[in-house]
C-alpha cells in the first residue's frame, strides 16, 4: 500500500485521557456516608423529577432525572405490524429498544449497539411485558425506545420506570406501573439507587458479597417482573437485597403516580364550574 | 427459544402432575435428566467438552490466545464467550434466526463470570500491560430440547478443567524488546483450577410450583423461569428472571433457595466425574459424537 510521507498520523485508536492519570481514582470507603450524603443500609433513593409528554410527535414520553442519571423515553403505537406471525393474531407485540448516548458515560461509547445496550433492552422487555395488556392490542406493535442522555448509576431501573410511565402516558392499557430499584452489595454494607462511581467501585477490602441487583417491581399487585443480579453474593443477602429493592419501589410509587395525574390534567383540564 | 405446541388438555395434565410432584417422564421435581459428559473431543481446540442433558447436546470449544489485557486491568487475562444457535439445533435457528438467543446466552455467560473468583484471571497475566492470554468459549448448539442454560454451564466448567494453555517463556532481546517464545514439550502447560467456576440453574415456575431441568413441553407451560448460577460454595454469582410473566417476591425467594440448594448439589459429583475421567487418560474410551 502506498504510505502517506507528507503527513503524520496519530494513531489508529484513540483513548480516554483518564487512563492515564498520575493517581489511580481513590477506592470509595466502604463504611461511613455515602458521598453524596445519603444514607447506607437503608432505603435512601434519590429523589426524582419526572415529567410526562414532552416529545410531541410521539404518542406517549417521558423523563426521568435521579441525582445525575437523566434518561427519556419515547412510546409510539400500536401500530400495524410488519410481520404478520401466527402470535401476532392474538395479542399484540412489544418492542423495546435501550440506547445510551456516546457522552452519557465518563468513557464515550459507540452509536452501534453492543452487547451490552441489547442485554438492557431484553431486560427492559422482560420487565414491561407482564405488565402490559398486550391481547387487547392484536395484530398490533408498540415501540419502547429509551434514551439514556447521562448515566450516573442504576440506568436500568429508572428507565423501567421511565418507559411505564411513557406507556401510561400513551394510554396503553396495563395492570400496573412497573417500578424499578437498584441496589448495590459491598462488603457488609448495602447501598441502594447507587451512583456511577458505586457502581463501578471494586473495594479491595472485603471479597465477599460484591455485587449489583436491579428489581422491577408491580406494587398494586406486589409481583416482581424483572430481577436481575450479578456478582457474588450469598443467597441471605440476595433475598435481603430483593425486599430492600421492594422497599425502594414503594417509596417511589407515590411520586410517580403524582406526577401522571398532573400531566393527565394539564392535557384534559377538568370542566370549570360554571 | 424452540417452543413446542402443547394442547390445553395437556398442559392441564403437565400441571396436574407437577403439583403432585411427578412429572411426566417419571421424575421428581428436582431431578435432573440424565446428562452425559465427554471432554476433549476436538483435537484443535485448547479445551474442549460435550455435554448431552436428555436430548439437549452442546459442544463448548477453548482456544487460548496472546493478547493485549484490558486497559483498566492491565494484569489480569480475559474470556470472551460466544454462543453459536446453529440451524442444526431447530430450523428455527436458521438464518439470524438464532442470534438473538444466542446474544441473550452470551450476555448472561458474561454475567455469571464478572466476578473476582470464578476463574483466576491474574493466572492468564503474561506481561503486565502488554501481553495476556485470553480464552475464548465458544459453545455450540447442537440439539435443542429446553434447558440450554444448565448444559451450557457444565459444559464451560468442563472444557475449562480440560483446558491445557501451554507455558510461554518471555526474553528480551538486544534491543529491549520483549519476544514470547512457547515452550517445545506440548505437554508443558498450565491448567486452570475450576473448583469455584459456578453452574447454572434454570427453575421453571409451572403452577405453584417450580421445576428443574424442564423440557419443552413443561416450558411452554410455565410463564416465567429463574435462572441461578450458583459456586460449590453456595455463593450466587448471577440471578436472572427471564420469560413474559410475572412472579410472586415469596416464589422468588423460594426459587433462589431450591435452586442454590440444587446447584451446590450439582458441583461435587462433576468434578468426581471430570477427575476419574482424567485419571483414565490413555485407556479412556472415546465416545464421540455417535455414542
Amino acid at each position: 500500500m502506498p504510505t502517506d510521507t507528507k503527513r503524520l498520523r496519530g494513531p489508529e485508536v484513540s483513548q480516554s485521557p483518564s487512563l492515564f492519570l498520575c493517581r489511580p481514582p481513590a477506592v470509595l470507603p466502604s463504611q461511613g456516608p455515602r458521598a453524596d450524603g445519603r444514607q447506607r443500609d437503608q432505603v435512601d433513593v434519590r429523589p426524582v423529577f419526572v415529567r410526562c409528554g414532552l416529545v410531541s410527535q410521539a404518542k406517549g414520553s417521558a423523563y426521568i432525572e435521579a441525582g445525575n442519571t437523566k434518561l427519556m423515553c419515547c412510546v409510539y403505537g400500536p401500530r400495524e405490524t410488519e410481520r404478520k406471525d401466527e402470535t401476532d393474531m392474538k395479542c399484540g407485540r412489544l418492542t423495546t429498544d435501550m440506547r445510551f448516548a456516546p457522552f452519557s458515560c465518563p468513557e464515550r461509547g459507540s452509536w452501534i449497539q453492543g452487547s451490552q445496550d441489547k442485554d438492557f433492552s431484553l431486560m427492559l422487555h422482560e420487565s414491561l411485558q407482564p405488565a402490559i395488556c398486550l391481547h387487547k392490542y392484536p395484530r398490533s406493535q408498540i415501540e419502547v425506545n429509551v434514551m439514556v442522555l447521562e448515566n450516573s448509576g442504576s440506568v436500568l431501573a429508572h428507565a423501567i420506570t421511565c418507559a411505564s410511565l411513557a406507556l401510561a402516558d400513551a394510554g396503553i392499557e396495563m395492570y400496573d406501573l412497573v417500578l424499578g430499584c437498584s441496589v448495590r452489595q459491598d462488603g457488609a454494607s448495602c447501598v441502594v439507587d447507587p451512583s456511577y462511581e458505586e457502581e463501578s467501585n471494586c473495594s479491595s477490602g472485603s471479597s465477599e458479597n460484591q455485587g449489583g441487583l436491579t428489581v422491577a417491581f408491580l406494587p398494586s399487585l406486589n409481583q416482581i417482573s424483572g430481577l436481575q443480579s450479578d456478582g457474588e453474593m450469598t443467597e441471605e443477602i440476595l433475598t435481603a437485597g430483593v425486599r430492600t429493592c421492594i422497599e425502594g419501589c414503594y417509596k417511589l410509587y407515590p411520586v410517580i403516580q403524582q406526577a401522571l395525574a398532573k400531566a393527565v390534567r394539564k392535557a384534559a383540564p377538568p370542566p370549570s364550574e360554571s | 427459544m424452540a417452543t413446542v405446541q402443547v394442547s390445553e388438555a395437556e398442559k392441564v395434565y403437565i400441571l396436574h402432575g407437577i403439583r403432585d410432584d411427578l412429572r411426566v417422564d417419571g421424575r421428581g421435581c428436582e431431578d435432573y435428566r440424565h446428562m452425559e459428559i465427554e471432554t476433549d473431543v476436538v483435537s484443535n481446540t485448547d479445551g474442549s467438552a460435550k455435554v448431552t442433558l436428555g436430548h439437549t447436546a452442546v459442544l463448548v470449544g477453548i482456544k487460548a490466545e496472546i493478547g493485549k489485557p484490558r486497559p483498566l486491568v492491565p494484569n489480569e487475562g480475559y474470556l470472551e464467550f460466544f454462543v453459536d444457535c446453529s440451524a442444526n439445533a431447530t430450523p428455527e435457528f436458521e438464518g439470524r434466526g438464532g442470534e438473538e438467543l444466542g446474544t441473550e446466552l452470551s450476555n448472561t455467560l458474561y454475567k455469571v463470570f464478572n466476578n473476582k473468583h470464578s476463574v483466576d484471571l491474574k493466572s492468564l497475566c503474561i506481561c503486565p500491560g502488554e501481553h495476556c492470554w485470553v480464552l475464548y468459549v465458544d459453545v455450540l448448539l447442537l440439539q435443542c430440547d429446553g434447558n440450554l442454560y444448565d448444559a451450557i454451564s457444565v459444559a464451560i466448567k468442563a472444557a475449562l478443567f480440560n483446558t491445557k494453555i501451554p507455558r510461554v517463556h518471555i526474553s528480551t532481546d538486544e534491543e529491549g524488546g520483549k519476544e514470547i517464545e512457547l515452550s517445545d514439550d506440548p505437554y508443558d502447560c498450565m491448567r486452570l483450577n475450576v473448583e469455584n467456576v459456578p453452574c447454572i440453574v434454570t427453575l421453571c415456575k409451572v403452577g405453584h410450583r417450580h421445576v428443574v431441568d424442564a423440557t419443552l413441553q413443561e416450558k411452554a407451560c410455565s410463564v416465567a423461569s429463574l435462572i441461578i448460577s450458583v459456586t460449590h460454595k453456595g455463593t450466587v454469582t448471577c440471578t436472572r428472571k427471564v420469560g413474559g410473566g410475572s412472579l410472586d417476591p415469596e416464589s422468588i425467594f423460594e426459587m433462589t433457595e431450591a435452586g442454590k440448594r440444587v446447584g451446590k448439589a450439582l458441583h461435587a459429583p462433576l468434578m468426581k466425574v471430570l477427575q476419574q475421567e482424567e485419571h483414565l487418560g490413555k485407556k479412556k474410551q472415546k465416545v464421540g459424537f455417535l455414542g
